[in-house]
């Protein structure tokens, strides 16, 4: 964390251009999220950024919610950056009260070393590449793979399960106060293990046109299912069917029904075409 | 709307493993003959594609005894019986 990266934000919070700013501090060897404020100035000395990824949006997303009025500067990481895109094209916070400190932690041609956990190396027992989907596969790679393959070992994957609500409680762009996954109408709470693999896929659907690849999902999953893979397929569908990539301009969304006009054209549907799959 | 979700969810499931089962269609009730004819065969794509691998599945410890993964659904008996487990 440069120093000229601390006195700026030590000048946004003294001339109250933001009420508060979310980073991380390092308490007892480990950096946490932490919430600078006004009141404490001197502390911004121990703003720091390190590998761990804690859902600061998310965090702030919380206080927007229960304070409307609050400006909120904090760590902009991309993905960070890409999720209050979303979040602004979704109606679900003012985008003029929020500000980031643009960190450049993406890894690039330019720049190898990241300071991201998703660039930790991945050790994955051998049960998993022999019975199930690696984490760090290609999209090319699964598709490479026939229709039985596929299915048994996606279903390996899913059917590890626990439950925990883990890839949507830390998921930044996840905000619906009435989530699915919980409604008893749908996917209810309780009942261990989950409907798999529908409580996989219905995230899923949710997911399209929302997902920014940040990977926090997968890092959270205390079973190791590879749920950036299964979103990122998602991302991709939207890219090619659709011309859509999260979080990179302010377009509504594919699948927002907000402000959207319906119109009826005729069109000959051929149910004989069988596409095969 | 419905076309775009369809579509969505007709490659998602393609990517699983689930493809070919989804089929989406605009019929009115005064078009019976059209329906019939769309139901019959939706039928027999189902039918070609085998049954549905969901219910009964367990984990499979195929994987780890055959090089490639056994087609169709796993057998309900547990597999740990047999005498193809390794020594």
């Amino acid at each position: 964390m440069e120093r000229e990266q601390k006195a700026r934000v030590k000048e946004w919070l003294e001339k109250g251009e933001i009420d508060v700013f979310l980073g991380y501090r390092m308490f007892q060897g480990h950096p946490l999220p932490y919430c600078f404020h006004p009141g404490r100035a001197h502390e911004i000395q121990g703003l720091t950024e390190g590998t761990a990824r804690y859902p600061l949006v998310k965090i702030a997303l919380g206080m927007a919610r229960r304070e409307p009025d609050i400006r909120i500067g904090l760590l902009g990481r991309d993905c960070d950056r890409r999720a209050l895109k979303i979040l602004a094209v979704w109606n679900q916070i003012d985008p003029n009260r929020f500000r980031t400190l643009d960190l450049n932690c993406c890894p690039s041609p330019l720049k190898t070393q990241a300071e991201c956990s998703y660039l930790s190396p991945v050790n994955s027992g051998f049960l998993k590449g022999l019975a199930g989907v690696e984490n760090s596969l290609d999209l090319d790679e699964v598709e490479g793979w026939g229709r039985e393959e596929r299915f048994v070992r996606w279903m390996h994957e899913f059917q590890k399960c626990i439950k925990c609500y883990g890839c949507r409680n830390i998921c930044p762009v996840c905000f619906c106060s009435e989530c699915s996954l919980e409604h008893p109408d749908f996917i209810g709470t309780g009942d261990l293990p989950p409907e798999v693999p529908l409580f996989h896929l219905a995230r899923a659907v949710h997911m399209a046109g929302r997902c920014i690849d940040c990977g926090l999902c997968e890092e959270a999953c205390p079973v190791d299912i590879p749920l950036r893979l299964l979103y990122r397929k998602a991302n991709e569908i939207m890219k090619r069917v659709f011309d859509y990539a999260a979080g990179t301009d302010d377009d509504k969304p594919p699948f927002s029904a907000l402000e959207e006009k319906v119109t009826l054209e005729p069109r000959k549907i051929d149910v004989a075409q069988g596409e095969g799959r | 709307m419905t076309v775009k979700r369809i579509t969505f969810l007709q490659e998602l499931l393609d990517f699983m493993g689930l493809g070919g089962r989804l089929h989406l269609e605009w019929i009115s009730s005064a078009e019976a003959q059209k329906f019939a004819r769309v139901v019959t065969q939706f039928t027999d794509r189902i039918r070609a594609l085998g049954p549905n691998p969901l219910p009964g599945w367990q984990l499979s410890n195929q994987l780890l005894f055959y090089p490639e993964p056994v087609a169709g659904v796993c057998p309900k008996e547990d597999s740990w019986n047999e005498s193809k487990r390794p020594v």
